[in-house]
């Protein structure tokens, strides 16, 4: 395929306007012996022939109709309204709107979507999104030693293990100390060192932590450690306390369970708020309501854009360019279609059906659910044989829930398993038969 | 007053609309035995609002703004290309859409990013690709954190990295996320880097290695760049080359014959992959074959049994992101360079370089052209000389009333009043004549109206807007 | 262009003018400073009681297109800030030598006085910049 207008009437036309010869001879500043002859790639392709190739690519991945999977990626419903508004290529083929007058399109609508993060989480600001919620997560480590000034940060024992490994590797650029602690140990880690502690709730095996407990204790120990929560499935918040109201001073969440799809796992939305005294410290794009200088129009526009890197350079905090703007159009879309009413119906979902599925799963013989602490859409459970619980998923076309040992190899047998609305009565019950069926067999053959 | 705005939370209704959500189906518990009372939230203020008023809003909101396919957008280094549609249709097939990051049957992904990581590295020289990073600076962090560990792996500590004036700001700040700090080197009146100021930066003995794109920021292709390279290699530094300039050279040559470890790509600049008004991106990093241990996790390699990752041997830098990178806006780059093909890709660098040459030769005749050479896909006026106290952000303003987008203002900084301009290859003769035929027309009006251009615009649905009211008086939310 | 170089006060290569009194000194940014920043909207001022050594960052100038750091001229403690500039940065902007004052220290050494500038000196450093 080609998208060049030109014909070759028109090229040199064009050539003999500048004073050259040839296209060759606009390369001339280029080092004779850096030329290279052509690629060695194959020759293009048409469209149709494009698309017969891709048909080839997707028939080596698996579609299922049904899912117990999550640990990070939730399967739920998208409305076509989403990707009617993002396919508008006045949206998605603009950039970042730094001229604001031919932008005040996509700037509301970011502005919207600061407004609707931000009435959700009841965070005092939200950005306009950040990469994922695990560089998000990684940033706001990051942050919180900057406005700080200290160099340790800790990490609570639930957080996504890639999350973990995310922040990891940011702390080692930075050399910024980490600490893990779980609620047995988390006191004696205190210290006046500690510039945050990082939590997860819902937390990766699925239990919903309530810091409040540790939030009095912490401060009292260390006055002014933040506290930064994240979040994988932020549709919980559809039935679940906001962050806001339980003062935490960071809340990062990975936005692709509103309205993105699961994608291969990107791109997602790195979902950033925080307490409004930590504004001017904040990585990532910010768009503020104005007037015209000369008039009394309301507009919209990006500012405090002395925080970031085009303006401050080496001294900025962040380094982060895009925000992933069509992302938050999608998520701002979704929210807007579901509304309270449906927002709250999916979280109930979630929560029902998860419980139903828990709760029957606990009556079969040698399956035992290992949370302590209640639960949104995900629970750990052990299983009699789960590598024939897996197998006996996939040949009913159901996508199998997650072995926890690809994570902790310790955790032997045990699946995290993930019910959404989407998840019928129908493929429920085939999920609970085949988990009595490998009960029976383990029975059978001891 | 009857405001000119209408938020989506001014259209709220109390409206039951429950369209996208299926039947509860199971028995369901009461919830005060599921959760206590106290983890619930009392208070959802997220409005209720029909579809047909979230279609009209949106609609309206397209309405005002402007992207490639409204008109040219030629912003210097952000490559804005037309973006294929036949790369939506593809993004889109459920075979990609539907599939979860941690599934196993995932062969299809897997090769992808593999197969694009060899045609990557065919196109730039280097030995191994990472698809992880979600934007160019993420792959600049990544980049610079593989230089990190590499000196760490050898027991040598390295704390500088050195910087030409006109790079791109996220170049310096992802040196410092690296944990870097920075030496800034002054560019030459060619636009160059003057080799003995390189030499003695790098007598300091404390220098990792070096950030550069070529062609440069001011479109500039640096001719020594082979020395620059070779002087960096020689006081035992590294070299990275950022990627953001590649349109121009695709096809023509490479960063790693220029002399380059590290290279990072954007994917949604050069590769076609939309810019989406601000992200989602993707910027892969490629490296020579010695750097290949440090890249990021997951590695993936090609073995009997098909593509899986590499085992972790703690060599690597470790994770930079959760899954797989942003694998929507990589499938639309595969497909392009499955598109265009060998020829294609080259003919996207020579056509780049004529149009922006063409626009080049006619606007110097009007506007100040600092650096009068050939450029390649992008060149820099200033509005010095412009009369009447005009500014280059008057220029632009002026621009949008014409009904096409301005180029970049203010970047590079080594040039007063910067104006550049990227046109890219998919722009037509009639496209580019439109642009000179503004520019020109606004050149007079400096001269005859410059209050036209003191007041721009008056043709969008707000004039100037106060950028120093929204940052002294920031308003985030409604 | 016209810059205001008031009397009576020293001057710092970085752009801070410096009033003496006794043993306080008040620091705020010049008029050719405040020009380069453009309209100026937000000053992030230290705390009373933190002590800087001379060449330090005491405080941070954000404008809309630039950010910039007040450097200390003299090594003390901070004794006093401005906290009129939280509400009305712009007054860095109107009247850089009067009521955009920035912060009050008390200086330890005396013996850096003599490296500051003059105002002679200091509109010399201006008029060589401009050209």
């Amino acid at each position: 395929m080609d998208f060049i207008p030109h014909n070759d009437k028109t090229i040199a036309e064009m050539l003999d306007i500048i004073g050259v010869k040839s296209l060759q001879e606009l390369f001339q500043d280029i080092p004779k012996d850096l030329i290279i002859e052509k690629l060695n790639l194959p020759s293009g392709l048409s469209e149709p022939d494009l698309l017969k190739q891709f048909e080839k690519i997707t028939q080596k991945n698996k579609v299922y109709s049904s899912s117990f999977l999550g640990g990070g990626c939730y399967n739920h419903y998208i409305p076509s309204l989403v990707d009617f508004v993002t396919s508008r290529s006045e949206f998605y083929t603009s950039y970042t709107p730094y001229q604001a007058e031919a932008s005040q399109g996509y700037l509301q609508a970011i502005y919207e979507y600061q407004t609707i993060i931000s009435r959700l989480t009841q965070m005092d600001v939200a950005n306009a999104s950040m990469y994922d919620g695990s560089t998000a997560l990684a940033e706001a480590a990051i942050m919180s030693t900057i406005i700080t000034r200290k160099d340790t940060i800790i990490l609570f024992k639930g957080i996504h293990p890639e999350y973990e490994e995310v922040v990891k590797t940011y702390c080692w650029g930075q050399n910024i100390n980490i600490v893990y602690a779980s609620e047995d140990n988390l006191i004696e880690k205190l210290n006046g060192d500690v510039a945050a502690l990082l939590f997860q709730s819902p937390n990766f095996f699925g239990d919903i932590e309530d810091i409040s407990k540790f939030a009095k204790n912490i401060r009292e120990i260390v006055p002014n450690c933040l506290i930064i929560q994240a979040m994988t499935d932020p549709t919980c918040l559809g039935i679940l306390n906001p962050p806001g109201l339980t003062d935490i001073d960071i809340f990062v969440a990975e936005g692709q369970s509103f309205g993105l799809g699961l994608s291969f796992g990107g791109p997602g939305l790195g979902i950033f708020t925080a307490k409004q005294k930590y504004l001017r410290k904040m990585p990532g794009r910010l768009i503020g309501k104005t007037t015209e200088i000369n008039g009394e129009k309301t507009g919209f526009i990006l500012t405090l854009q002395a925080r970031e890197q085009h303006i401050r350079r080496e001294k900025a905090s962040s380094n982060i360019c895009t925000n992933q703007a069509l992302c938050a159009l999608a998520t701002l879309t979704y929210l807007l279609a579901l509304g309270k009413t449906g927002l709250k119906e999916v979280a109930t979902q979630n929560i029902q059906k998860a419980h139903y599925v828990k709760k029957e799963l606990s009556k079969i013989p040698g399956y035992e659910i290992l949370n302590k602490k209640p639960t949104y859409n995900e629970f750990l459970v052990k299983c009699p044989n789960i590598d024939s619980l897996i197998n006996l998923c996939k040949q009913k076309d159901l996508q199998p829930p997650l072995k926890i040992s690809s994570y902790y190899p310790e955790m032997k047998d045990i699946a995290l398993v993930c019910v959404t609305e989407m998840n019928s009565k129908n493929s429920i019950d085939t999920f609970l038969e085949i988990a009595r069926i490998v009960s029976n067999n383990k029975t059978e053959g001891e | 007053m009857i405001s000119n705005i209408q938020l989506i939370f001014d259209k709220e209704n109390e409206g039951n609309q429950q369209n996208f959500v299926p039947k509860m189906e199971i028995d369901q518990t009461e919830l005060d035995e599921i959760l206590p009372a106290s983890l619930l939230r009392k208070d959802l203020p997220i409005p209720n609002i029909p579809e047909i008023n979230i279609v009209r809003h949106f609609i309206r909101l397209s309405n005002k703004n402007y992207g490639v396919d409204t008109g040219i957008y030629p912003l210097g280094s952000c490559t804005m290309k037309y973006n294929p549609k036949v790369n939506e249709t593809i993004a889109k097939l459920p075979g990609f859409t539907r599939i979860h990051p941690l599934q196993e049957e995932n062969q299809g992904c897997l090769e992808l990013l593999y197969h694009i990581s060899k045609q990557l590295g065919e196109i730039t020289g280097m030995d191994g690709f990472t698809l992880q990073p979600a934007a160019g600076a993420h792959g600049e962090l990544v980049g610079l954190l593989i230089m990190k560990k590499y000196f760490e792996s050898k027991g040598i500590k390295k704390q500088k990295i050195i910087v030409p004036d006109s790079a791109h700001g996220t170049n310096p700040a992802s040196a410092k996320m690296a944990g870097f700090s920075i030496i800034e080197l002054i560019s030459n009146e060619f636009g160059e880097i003057p080799l003995d100021q390189l030499e003695f930066a790098m007598q300091d003995g404390n220098v990792a290695g070096i950030m550069l794109t070529n062609p440069n920021t001011l479109g500039v292709f640096d001719r020594q760049i082979k020395e620059i390279t070779r002087i960096v290699h020689e006081n035992g530094g590294l070299c990275y080359y950022d990627g953001a300039n590649l349109n121009p050279i695709l096809g023509i040559c490479r960063p790693r014959d220029m002399g380059f470890d590290i290279v990072h790509l954007n994917l949604h600049k050069t590769f076609s992959s939309p810019h989406g008004g601000g992200g989602p991106g993707s910027g892969p990093i490629g490296v020579v074959k010695e750097l290949i241990p440090f890249l990021p996790i997951p590695c993936l390699i090609s073995t009997e049994k098909g593509i899986v990752c590499r085992e972790n041997d703690n060599k690597s830098i470790g994770r930079i992101k959760a899954f797989w990178g942003n694998f929507g806006v990589i499938v639309r780059a595969y497909a392009y360079i499955l598109a265009l093909g060998s020829e294609g890709l080259k003919k996207v660098g020579q056509i780049a370089v004529l149009n922006a040459n063409y626009l080049r030769i006619l606007l110097q005749q009007k506007y100040k052209l600092p650096y009068n050479r050939i450029c390649q896909h992008e060149f820099v006026l200033s509005d010095q000389g412009i009369p009447n106290d005009i500014t280059t952000e008057d220029i632009a303003k002026r621009i949008l009333d014409y009904g096409i987008y301005a180029p970049t203002i203010y970047f590079p900084l080594v040039v007063p009043g910067a104006l550049m301009i990227e046109p890219t290859e998919t722009e037509s003769k009639q496209s580019l004549d439109y642009f000179i035929e503004v520019m020109n027309k606004i050149y007079e009006e400096t001269k005859q109206n410059p209050e036209l251009l003191k007041n721009a615009p008056q043709n969008m649905p707000v004039k100037r807007l106060d950028a120093v009211l929204a940052a002294r008086k920031p308003i985030l939310h409604d | 262009m016209d810059y205001e170089f008031p009397d009576g006060l020293k001057y710092a290569t970085t752009h801070e003018w410096i009033r003496i009194e006794n043993s306080i000194a008040t620091v705020g940014i010049t008029d050719y400073a405040q020009h380069q920043f453009g309209d100026i909207v937000f000053v992030e001022l230290p705390e009373v009681g933190m002590v800087f050594e001379k060449g330090s960052n005491a405080a941070e100038i954000e404008s809309v297109k630039a950010v910039g750091d007040l450097i200390m001229p003299l090594s003390g403690e901070i004794i006093g800030v401005n906290q009129n500039l939280a509400d009305t940065p712009e007054l860095v902007n109107s009247s850089p030598f009067v009521d955009g004052w920035m912060i009050k220290l008390a200086f330890s050494h005396a013996s850096e006085i003599d490296e500051l500038l003059s105002v002679d000196k200091y509109k010399q450093i201006i008029q060589n910049e401009e050209h």
